[in-house]
């Protein structure tokens, strides 16, 4: 019966598709308005190859959702945080993006974790006009745009204090092993040009998936290139197995990693390994080695009291870019409401002192973030030790 | 060939009535797909048209893949591989060259059916396992080049791709986009149903029954196959340009094996080989997806990630081992319990004898022969013909001509190499050295099509016949050769005339082999000497001019063997030459005008039976003994 | 410059003795049912993951591995035993996509107990060596440890004893063998018990390097595929020089060209054997009809 499978389609969409009206036209500004909750949706890397920076994201954000719940939310108005795992890709961030805007109707978004994904991400909240704040690294994720903002250090930033170091200690041919994603992409250009102005050159470029477990031939072409240090730059558990590679194979030259590493799991992956690598990174993981009076010393000890309470371990940094991000978006919401031009015009005037760095916003800076915000910091048996504030 | 691919018999109508019989399901399912289609993004939720968007995207892919798999019978791992550089061209013209819109679109289709028919060439060749693993690395291959490549945009890929702009409105929200890619669909649906019910798809139905009947009745197997998959691609190209515009990124992932998997998962969840199937299987197992990731996390606190994956796999293994035909299958099931549920309609019963087995003795009118020689022209040429395996010699050097209009029997003990000097003339071997000439062309080496569409064609001694379709259909198949329509008139349904006229042939024949009572039944319940006699009605509807009877009369009643014989004297009479294997001695030495003998390979006797039946080589091949003592032994007989 | 080749060729070498490991676990049920089984690379992560969750739990290394093969060896006679073998027509279509279901079953049952994270497998006891500036890690040696004694064992037992040889007749001839007195039925269960040990040893002994993943095993597999399709799906020494090649040049195309390469290898070998030479490396082929 050719007839019979069409008509029980037919009738399975039609049933499928009986609920409450929606054309999905299209969002305009402010979808919440004066009253009603204010939504705010998050595109995390949750599982994948991101996991290690979304786990502790969703947690945190999580958390400070709850606490501002408890406190009544945002002017006497109840604040729905929608988290949304993007599976560690691009186009998974793409679809929850267009989701947490067509469907939910979000006021603003934070995410992704990762720079692949949020540039992913970035297309679509300008064409929604609709504030993105991510938490991922690379510098152009808000390069030249309007509505997108970021709390996670820049990479520019990073490689600054890096080279900075590498010059003091003398070194000028440094080789990189860089992770293949958005993430790395760009860092050897970022490192020929920075390096030009302190007489280091990049002799060597060896890249990496970020779910390898096998580094041979890139330590290989390491050990032989004639580098006096070596930036690792990636994220956990790579980054952590590639240290752990680079030691084994024996290449016994200095090296750096970026602040992609900055928790618990770079130790759980490279082992004794670890020892002797310098990340640039915030101040979250050497709290008790700043000055007392450093501005930043409260707020962390205070994250990593809430944090530590709520999930039985300390937070990461990525656990801290979210915090900044969280409070960011909602001292702007506090202060303006969920106008969407409002809300930009805000945000771009931010000034907050986080858990990355103090942050400074202006219409061209979109990161606020300067080295000040970054500390280098030496890995010693399984933790870090401050090398300069 | 599926029920579905049999022709309906619409006899004498008008054009116009005929149009609608035959395609009457299309256009009412095209109907009232288009009615719901309208009617859905009014009455949907907002996820659900999320949901429903992304279904009708993948119905394309899965559309084309449900061609593959159920027409061509070809297992792909790897429709997400077209998927994806159909998505990628888009994209890259799109953003990088500013191409508009439509442009770039048929530049991605193009470029999806391009590749698939660059990698088709040499893996068509391929069957079961070794295609499947085939396109299963094809799809990675695809999904490293794009994450390698800078051209392709590396891991980020190529993102920034606008909204469509159709007639000034721009497509930015759910419902509008699931109206633009609606009409799409519905075109591929036409064109997947049109396919399967036109000549192409028909002899493909028949190669997944038979690939040698089919190939002996001039199917190309390859060349069809081939362009199924490039069909098949062009499909998943289309979705991969759909998709491109509603995720607005297109990044390597596209073209993995999870993707892959995904389509494989709706064409078989749908119901294998129907292309409605494939459309439900798509909408079915997106709404799973999602329903799954809702459910799992809420029924195992703290489950992530792909969550689906534990749907996907319950759902597949219940549906292979209980409901392989998929929803299809379920539907119909359905159907019929409702139809058994009412009150019985009036009973048709057959008129006739329909517990007659036996052969009617009278045949009536003949079949059309073609004869394209003069009676005694040579008409096949065979020389110098051996075929070696290993040290094993089956076939020693054969040289035989066989005349236009005559009977040829071929004979000899067991393991004489008859058969083998059959499968290289009809193509279903290639000769380790020597030729056949059939009219003058070389046919030795080349597939069973080539000869077949010159005009040979053969019955089989393992009955070869079309199980999955009727009598009717099996002898219908015949005509394939007579008919002219390729893949393309057959999409677009152009060959109504073709096929009725052909019908109509076919049941004349049936008639005159007196099988017009069980024209409609399966052609696998027919006791066998009427399969026999169908297998010869279908060699027949393809006009031959070179018949070729592999052991005709094996498990034939001594009537059915008598009325057989006559059918085949009165074929040669009409023009035919016929090309006989037989262990019924008797049955060939009276009905054969020429008779050849191989024994281990060797022709030890050629000519009139009379002469053969006395050579004493001949004889001493089927008793074993010396030919001086068989010379001897006859010549005390014949003293007598 | 040797040093470097000399690295790269113990890496390729031991990546390369786990995808023989792996192979011979496929040829195992091919032989005897013609069937390519897809799960294959799960089994080697289960047992992995598996291995790595009592080690984790307190149990030492040595019971958690041994554990850790025989539940993986239940695993998949319970897959033999409760879909393969209730499949009413197994055509090569449905083969591959039942095989492909529980590939996906197992592969979620993973990630919904044991979550997304890969974990690996303490190093098994032993020292790594240095030599002449190449470094050999212990746990190289025990991987191909494992493919000399375990692979060799398994290819002697299918060649040399008696129940190899009855294994192999019923994939021949399933009828005649059933009159010799052959059960296919533990036939095909000793195939698949077979595949399932291979695959987790394959599993436990690259878990401390390569880590268990829950998606971990369909690349594995699909190389093992490779490697299979260079034994012609028939024969073990084949396919396990072909994985060992397998391995070395994937680890030369990471280290020469573009680390990011490395997994096109597979699948380009593959398109080629299948286009040119389907036998694979099989030097005297039995009619292969593809």
């Amino acid at each position: 019966m050719r007839l019979l499978a069409p008509v029980a389609i037919a009738t399975a969409l039609v049933l499928a598709g009986c609920s409450t009206s929606n054309l999905g036209g299209s969002s305009d500004a402010g979808p919440s308005g004066d009253s009603g909750p204010i939504k705010i949706g998050a595109v995390l890397d949750i599982t994948g190859v991101g996991a290690s920076l979304g786990v502790p994201e969703q947690n945190t954000l999580q958390m400070l959702a709850d606490q501002l719940k408890a406190e009544g939310g945002i002017n006497g108005r109840d604040v729905e945080l929608i988290i949304i795992d993007d599976q560690s890709t691009e186009d998974g961030a793409a679809k929850a993006t267009a989701k947490l805007i067509e469907s939910e109707n979000v006021d603003l978004i934070i995410g992704a974790s990762r720079t692949g994904p949020s540039l992913a991400m970035r297309p679509l909240a300008e064409a929604a006009e609709i504030p993105l704040i991510s938490v991922a690294a690379n510098a152009a994720i808000v390069d030249g745009a309007k509505w997108v903002f970021k709390t996670t250090q820049n990479d520019v930033t990073v490689l600054e204090s890096i080279l900075n170091d590498a010059e003091k200690k003398g070194y000028s041919k440094l080789a990189l092993v860089r992770d293949a994603t958005g993430f790395g992409e760009g860092i050897a250009d970022y490192i020929t040009e920075l390096g030009a102005d302190r007489g280091i050159t990049l002799v060597t470029t060896e890249a990496f998936e970020p779910s390898a477990t096998d580094f041979t031939p890139q330590m290989t072409n390491i050990r032989s290139s004639d580098a006096d240090a070596v930036i690792i730059w990636g994220i956990n558990p790579a980054a952590g197995l590639a240290q752990k590679a680079y030691v084994q194979l024996g290449v016994n030259k200095p090296v750096y990693q970026s602040h992609g590493i900055a928790n618990q799991a770079f130790f759980d992956a490279a082992g004794p390994s670890a020892d002797g690598v310098i990340a640039a990174m915030g101040r979250l993981l050497v709290t008790e080695q700043l000055d007392a009076d450093n501005p930043q010393r409260p707020v962390i000890e205070k994250f990593q009291a809430d944090y530590t309470a709520a999930f039985g371990e300390a937070p990461s940094t990525f656990g801290g870019h979210a915090f900044d991000a969280w409070h960011i978006a909602v001292n702007a919401l506090e202060k303006v409401g969920t106008d969407a031009n409002a809300l930009r015009d805000e945000l771009e005037q931010t000034e907050f002192v986080g858990i990355s760095g103090v942050y400074k916003m202006t219409p061209d800076n979109h990161s606020g973030l300067t080295a000040d915000a970054l500390i280098l910091a030496e890995a010693t048996g399984g933790s870090w030790t401050l090398l300069k504030d | 060939m599926t029920d579905s691919t049999a022709p309906t018999f619409v006899g004498n109508l008008t054009p116009r009535k005929r149009f609608w019989a035959t395609n009457r399901g299309t256009v009412i399912g095209c109907s009232v797909l288009i009615v719901v289609a309208i009617i859905i993004p009014f009455t949907a939720s907002a996820s659900m048209m999320n949901v429903a968007v992304f279904a009708m995207i993948f119905a394309l892919p899965a559309i084309g893949l449900s061609l593959l798999m159920g027409l061509a019978g070809q297992v792909s791992l790897g429709q997400a591989a077209f998927f994806g550089i159909g998505a990628y061209t888009h994209a890259i013209l799109l953003t990088k060259f500013d191409f508009s819109g439509p442009v770039a679109a048929i530049a991605g289709v193009l470029a999806a059916m391009f590749v698939a028919l660059l990698v088709g060439l040499p893996l068509m060749r391929l069957r079961g396992h070794y295609l499947a693993l085939a396109t299963l690395g094809l799809g990675f291959i695809v999904m490293i080049t794009a994450r390698e490549w800078d051209f392709t945009g590396r891991t980020t890929g190529i993102f920034g791709i606008g909204r469509p702009v159709v007639f000034g409105i721009p497509i930015d929200n759910n419902g509008l986009f699931f109206w633009f890619v609606t009409p799409f669909v519905v075109l591929g649906l036409i064109v997947a149903l049109n396919l399967t019910h036109s000549r192409a798809g028909r002899a493909l139905s028949a190669v997944n029954d038979s690939e040698l009947a089919a190939e002996s009745l001039g199917v190309s197997t390859y060349a069809l196959r081939l362009k199924v998959l490039v069909l098949s691609a062009g499909f998943a190209g289309l979705g991969g340009v759909f998709y491109a515009y509603q995720v607005a990124i297109v990044s390597p992932q596209i073209a993995g094996f999870n993707v892959s998997v995904e389509f494989l998962l709706m064409v078989v969840i749908g119901g294998l080989g129907s292309v409605w199937g494939a459309l439900a299987g798509a909408f079915l197992i997106e709404f799973l997806g999602e329903g799954m990731s809702e459910l799992i996390p809420a029924l195992i606190p703290g489950a992530t990630g792909e969550v689906q994956l534990l749907g996907y796999g319950i759902v597949l293994v219940l549906v292979i081992l209980l409901l392989p035909g998929g929803l299809v299958q379920a539907t119909s099931a359905l159907w019929r319990w409702i139809l058994a549920k009412l009150p019985p309609r009036a009973v048709h019963t057959l008129t006739g004898d329909n517990t007659k087995t036996a052969i009617n003795t009278v045949v009536a009118a003949l079949p059309r022969v073609s004869a394209p020689l003069a009676p005694g022209e040579p008409i096949l040429h065979i020389s110098g013909l051996t075929m070696r395996y290993g040290g094993v010699v089956a076939l020693n050097s054969v040289d035989l001509t066989v005349p236009a209009g005559t009977i040829l029997g071929l004979i000899g003990p067991n393991g004489a190499g008859k058969t083998t000097c059959f499968n290289i003339i009809s193509g279903a071997l290639a000769p380790t050295s020597g030729t056949v000439k059939f009219l003058g062309r070389t046919i030795s080496g080349r597939k069973p099509h080539v000869a077949a569409s010159h005009g040979l064609t053969r019955t089989f001694q393992n009955l070869q016949i079309f199980s999955s379709t009727d009598v009717v259909g099996n002898v219908y198949m015949g005509r394939y050769r007579q008919g002219k329509a390729g893949v393309l008139r057959g999409m677009l349904g152009l060959q109504a005339h073709e096929q009725r006229a052909n019908r109509d042939v076919a049941h004349d024949i049936l008639q005159s082999m007196n099988l017009t009572d069980v024209a409609h039944e399966e052609a696998g319940a027919l006791p066998f000497g009427r399969q026999r006699m169908m297998e010869v009605c279908r060699a027949l509807a393809a006009e031959p001019a070179l018949l070729l009877l592999d052991e005709p009369m094996a498990g034939l009643s001594g009537a059915e063997r008598d009325v057989l014989a006559e059918l085949l004297r009165r074929l040669r009479d009409a023009g035919l030459t016929i090309l006989l294997v037989e262990h019924d001695v008797a049955q060939v030495m009276s009905l054969a005008d020429h008779v050849a003998v191989l024994d281990d390979g060797v022709l030890i006797a050629h000519g009139e039976p009379q002469n053969v039946r006395n050579d004493p080589a001949v004889i001493a091949a089927y008793l074993g003994t010396d030919v001086d003592e068989a010379d001897a032994e006859l010549t005390e007989l014949e003293g007598h | 410059m040797v040093v470097d080749f000399l690295q790269l060729t113990v890496a390729g070498l031991s990546q390369g003795s786990v995808y023989a490991l792996l192979a011979v676990g496929l040829i195992a049920v091919y032989t005897v049912r013609h069937i390519v089984n897809i799960a294959q690379g799960e089994f080697a992560m289960l047992a992995g993951i598996g291995a790595t969750w009592l080690t984790a739990a307190g149990m030492p290394l040595i019971v958690a591995i041994l554990v850790a093969i025989f539940s993986v060896i239940l695993v998949a006679i319970a897959m033999e035993r409760l879909i393969i073998a209730r499949v009413k027509n197994l055509t090569t279509l449905f083969s591959m996509i039942v095989t492909l279901s529980v590939s996906i079953l197992l592969q979620a049952i993973m990630l919904l107990v044991w979550g997304p994270e890969a974990r690996g497998l303490p190093r098994f006891p032993g020292e790594n060596l240095l030599i002449g500036g190449v470094s050999i890690r212990s746990q190289e040696l025990w991987m191909l440890g494992a493919l000399v004694v375990v692979g060799g064992g398994i290819m002697l037992f299918y060649e040399k004893t008696r129940w190899g040889k009855a294994l192999r007749a019923c994939a021949e001839q399933p009828i005649a063998a059933r009159i010799v007195g052959i059960s296919p039925m533990m036939a095909s269960i000793m195939a698949f018990a077979i595949a399932g040990f291979v695959g987790a040893v394959a599993g436990v002994v690259s878990s401390p390097i390569a880590l268990s993943l829950w998606s971990g095993g369909l690349l594995l597999g699909l190389k093992g595929f490779v490697a299979a399709i260079l034994g012609g799906f028939s024969s073990f020494r084949a396919a396990i020089v072909g994985a060992l090649l397998l391995g070395v040049i994937e680890a030369y195309v990471a280290g020469y060209v573009a680390s990011g390469l490395r997994d096109g290898v597979a699948f380009l070998i593959l398109i080629l054997v299948l286009t040119f030479r389907t036998q694979g490396l099989v030097l005297k082929p039995t009619a292969v009809r593809v």
